[in-house]
């Protein structure tokens, strides 16, 4: 059963497609970059080091205590709201860390919001001096900390519920009280799901350009962008990213690792039974109340209010804005978007799993590293790729450019979106078809279906779920989406996100709430649909 | 060219690129004969079914499906082309299908032509009636390996292969669906390929019984003579049917063992006065006689229900397995001695 056919070539030049860019960066790592190298090497680089990692040390320790608290509160106790926050918890991922940057400014700011609160309230009076400011690394940690916790809180309780009910008698058994159930047995338990949470968490604030470039904090991923628009030197941009890339695979072979770790811890003999919640005493349940409150407050409602709140005080922005195009275009790029990478997605992993072949599956690892690589770094290797190809391939053999095709076009967005979240939609796909044993193909096909119709009558009715959930994952991520739609959108073609950043990188906060805003319904909504998936039970 | 329904021709059968088993031939001589293999898990004896269900393709050998060749070292017809219908051990219903969709599913064309099933039938044999509207994950294993087995049956295949098909079935139930199981193949003539471990499930079903050991077919023969004419020491290790003990031969029909003294019967193979061989020596192949001579040393006791297995002690230390029926007077501790009848003497006498 193991021959080259259409699936087995198709898997094959999709997950080629994937690599081309990481092989880029490799590569450019060795060519010669302009003086600007020499500058920053000289001046500046050991400080994006630096800013970068201090970044990733508070971000990490924040997002360890937002996520793993909450998660562990809403799993095993029962407390006012406790069902509420299980759910609502998660409605943080639909502010993106740069729009959480802005509602943090703006609040804190000298005459802001805060300001203006304590004035209604208390009259006149000097309160810029005792308003606390959050700007600068303080002010970026903390917006991505609320803006990525969840990652740790979906996967910390996931884990909190497969763990074995037989662990947590045989704590009570020993003894064990509560707390030290808790840092015994429980969080040794959950440490690869956590770790894999804070994996992702460390990638995502590695490659994190929004918030960072707001608060004027340089980083790796900064650098690399600055080395590119405002020095144009684009292979000193490439030198940048292969060492942030190191970085990052190191945390992606940690990942991938914990992960597998994941699955031995959560098959522990035992099995899986209903959990017993513990009712809180009064005192108890309140704080639980409270700590749940605080990061949901901090997370969701402070920056949608700050956004809801601008848009009402500025409501003639509604209008300015053409609110209704941006929702178009960013809803026509998740279209187009969603539907290629699902399609090639499920093609891929169709091939993979009729040829059973190992060089196909050691391609497809290695290309759904994709989500690793920070969108700067996707599009500028993109850039470059296609540049070379123009020069060395197309005009050798007198064929007209295909820069206009590729560059500043709705083609590149949807292609360098499809290598960034190629991952997302192939491990989706690949999870459910995980559930489908092999003997169902082989089923359909001693019942006379050939592979096609296995695929079209089996296979895709099956996963429909699946892809649903895959789907809205996509959606959001490409919503939230901001390098990549800056660096390759076409002109005059702007998107929620593009729109508020360009607002913010003017100072004109105000008129970037209304795209904030619906942003953060849009995002909201895609949540709520795929909660149910997200926090099954 | 031959003239049987299947020919299996010197195949090697391939797993993951290893050699599972090796030159393997056989054949099913007539449409409607079943074929049982039974072997140790892991030997290979799936792999064979995959192979001629066209899951797997052949390293070395031909197979031929009704004087066609659908295997061999240049061809390959693909699974879906051959009209074979394999029933897997592990569940392999479709997951978003019910139950009667998925017993259904393939057979609809065939059932709606020339119906040679009784579909209605068939569910009740098999008991499925209640769970007809259920998913697979809602059912039980055995349930599935059921569902799994009509919707093999109802697609009316040429050739049927099925791979532990009563496994997971409660003991209870499973004699019922082995004789059910063998009058419904019977009466449709479906020439069908079981694989089990159970010998005895093996010996029931098939017309054939193979034994597969150590990456090859051993044995290839009826259960009857697979049974008592074993044809080397592995199959008789495998069938786990007695000992081997060492004895010489005396006469045309007799041996002499040193602890057992005389044997007496019928060698099913000629050996010369004089030569020295190991007997099979079956746990039915001796009586129990308070009043004999012969005493060994009870070691061991088992009760099976109808009957008990004494494991006794020779004087050179062999442990000897005998039946004894449960209703026997009496019944011996360890330590006792116990009588055996003389002269012993065995129908079929099993030398290697």
């Amino acid at each position: 059963m193991r021959k080259i056919n259409f699936w087995y070539i198709s898997s094959f030049l999709i997950s080629f497609v994937v690599l081309i860019p990481i092989a880029t960066v490799s590569f450019s790592f060795f060519e010669e970059t302009s003086n600007y190298y020499q500058i920053l090497k000289e001046t500046f680089l050991i400080e994006y080091i630096f800013n970068s990692v201090s970044l990733l040390v508070g971000v990490l320790l924040l997002t360890f205590i937002f996520g793993t608290g909450s998660a562990y509160l809403v799993s095993f106790y029962n407390f006012p709201g406790s069902n509420f926050f299980k759910w609502a918890l998660i409605l943080s991922f639909a502010v993106p860390p740069y729009i959480y940057a802005y509602s943090l400014f703006a609040f804190f700011d000298n005459y802001g919001t805060a300001y203006s609160i304590l004035k209604n309230l208390f009259g006149d009076g000097n309160y810029n001096k005792i308003i606390p400011k959050f700007d600068g690394m303080l002010g970026a940690i903390l917006s991505l900390s609320f803006s990525l916790f969840a990652y740790v809180y979906i996967l910390a309780r996931a884990s909190f519920l497969y763990q074995s009910q037989n662990l947590i008698d045989l704590g009570k058994n020993l003894g064990f009280s509560k707390s030290k159930s808790f840092i015994n047995i429980i969080l040794p338990s959950a440490r690869p799901a956590i770790v894999a949470g804070l994996s992702l968490v460390a990638m995502e604030t590695l490659a994190e350009f929004g918030a960072v470039d707001f608060f004027s904090i340089n980083t790796l991923t900064t650098g690399i962008y600055n080395s590119w628009i405002t020095f144009d030197d684009l292979a000193f941009a490439n030198r940048l990213s292969f060492f942030l890339l190191l970085f990052i695979f190191a945390l992606f072979i940690l990942e991938n690792i914990s992960r597998k770790q994941a699955r031995y811890h959560s098959n522990m003999s035992g099995g899986f039974k209903t959990k017993e919640k513990y009712n809180l005493s009064m005192g108890k349940g309140i704080a639980a109340f409270l700590f749940c409150f605080i990061i949901f407050f901090l997370s969701f409602i402070f920056p949608f209010g700050q956004m809801l709140y601008w848009t009402i005080l500025y409501s003639e922005n509604i209008l300015n804005s053409e609110t209704v195009d941006l929702i178009y275009n960013t809803l026509y790029l998740v279209f187009l978007s969603c539907l290629t990478l699902i399609i090639l997605s499920f093609i891929s992993n169709y091939g993979m799993r009729i040829s059973k072949s190992k060089p196909l599956n050691i391609l497809n690892t290695l290309s759904i590293s994709g989500y690793a690589i920070p969108g700067v770094i996707l599009a500028i290797a993109y850039i470059t790729f296609i540049a070379w190809f123009d020069e060395n391939i197309i005009k050798v053999y007198d064929f007209p450019s295909i820069k206009k095709i590729f560059f500043g076009s709705i083609i590149g967005l949807v292609i360098v979106y499809f290598i960034r979240f190629y991952s997302l939609a192939c491990n989706g796909i690949k999870s459910g078809y995980e559930k489908i044993n092999v003997s169902v193909d082989e089923s359909a096909y001693l019942l006379g279906y050939s592979k096609a119709k296995t695929f079209m009558n089996i296979h895709i009715p099956y996963l429909r779920n699946s892809v649903l959930f895959v789907g809205i994952l996509i959606s959001l991520e490409i919503i939230r989406e901001l390098p990549i739609t800056l660096i390759l959108r076409p002109f005059n073609f702007e998107t929620l996100a593009t729109t508020a950043y360009i607002y913010a990188s003017e100072d004109l906060l105000e008129a970037a709430a209304v795209p904030s805003l619906f942003l953060i319904l849009i995002a909201s909504i895609f949540i709520l649909i795929s909660s149910r998936y997200i926090l099954r039970d | 060219m031959t003239k049987n329904f299947l020919e299996v021709e010197n195949v090697t059968f391939v797993a993951g690129g290893n050699n599972k088993v090796n030159n393997v031939s056989f054949s099913i001589e007539k449409e409607g004969d079943v074929v049982c293999l039974l072997g140790p898990s892991g030997i290979g004896k799936t792999t064979i079914l995959r192979t001629i269900a066209g899951l797997e393709k052949v390293k070395k050998g031909t197979i031929r499906l009704k004087n066609k060749i659908i295997s061999s070292e240049k061809k390959h017809t693909e699974p879906e082309l051959r009209n074979i219908s394999l029933s897997f051990q592990d569940n392999s219903l479709f997951p978003h299908y019910t139950v009667e969709k998925n017993i259904y599913l393939g057979a609809e064309k065939k059932l709606n032509g020339k119906k040679k099933i009784d579909d209605k039938n068939l569910i009740k044999i098999l008991d499925l009636e209640k769970i007809l509207d259920k998913y697979p994950h809602q059912i039980s294993s055995g349930e599935a390996q059921r569902a799994s087995l009509a919707r093999s049956i109802l697609f009316q295949p040429d050739l049927l292969l099925l791979d532990e098909p009563l496994s997971n079935v409660d003991q209870s139930f499973k004699e019922e669906i082995q004789v059910q199981l063998k009058k419904l193949l019977k009466k449709l003539k479906i020439t069908t390929i079981i694989v089990t471990h159970d010998s005895y499930e093996a010996f029931y079903l098939g017309n054939k019984c193979g034994i597969i050991l150590d990456g090859q077919l051993k044995q290839f023969d009826e259960p009857y003579n697979v049974y008592h004419f074993p044809n080397s020491v592995e199959v008789v290790n495998f069938l786990n049917r007695g000992i081997l003990i060492p004895a010489k031969v005396t006469g045309e029909n007799s041996l002499e063992n040193k602890d057992l003294g005389t044997i007496k019967g019928n060698f099913i193979k000629h050996y010369p006065k004089g030569s020295d061989v190991q007997l099979l020596l079956q746990p039915e192949d001796l009586e129990h006689d308070d009043k004999s001579n012969l005493k060994l040393e009870v070691v061991d006791r088992k009760f099976r229900g109808t009957s008990f297995i004494y494991t006794l002690r020779t004087l050179s230390k062999m442990l000897i397995p005998v039946f004894v029926h449960s209703h026997h007077i009496h019944q011996h501790e360890v330590d006792e001695k116990f009588g055996i009848k003389r002269p012993i003497y065995i129908e079929h006498i099993v030398c290697f």
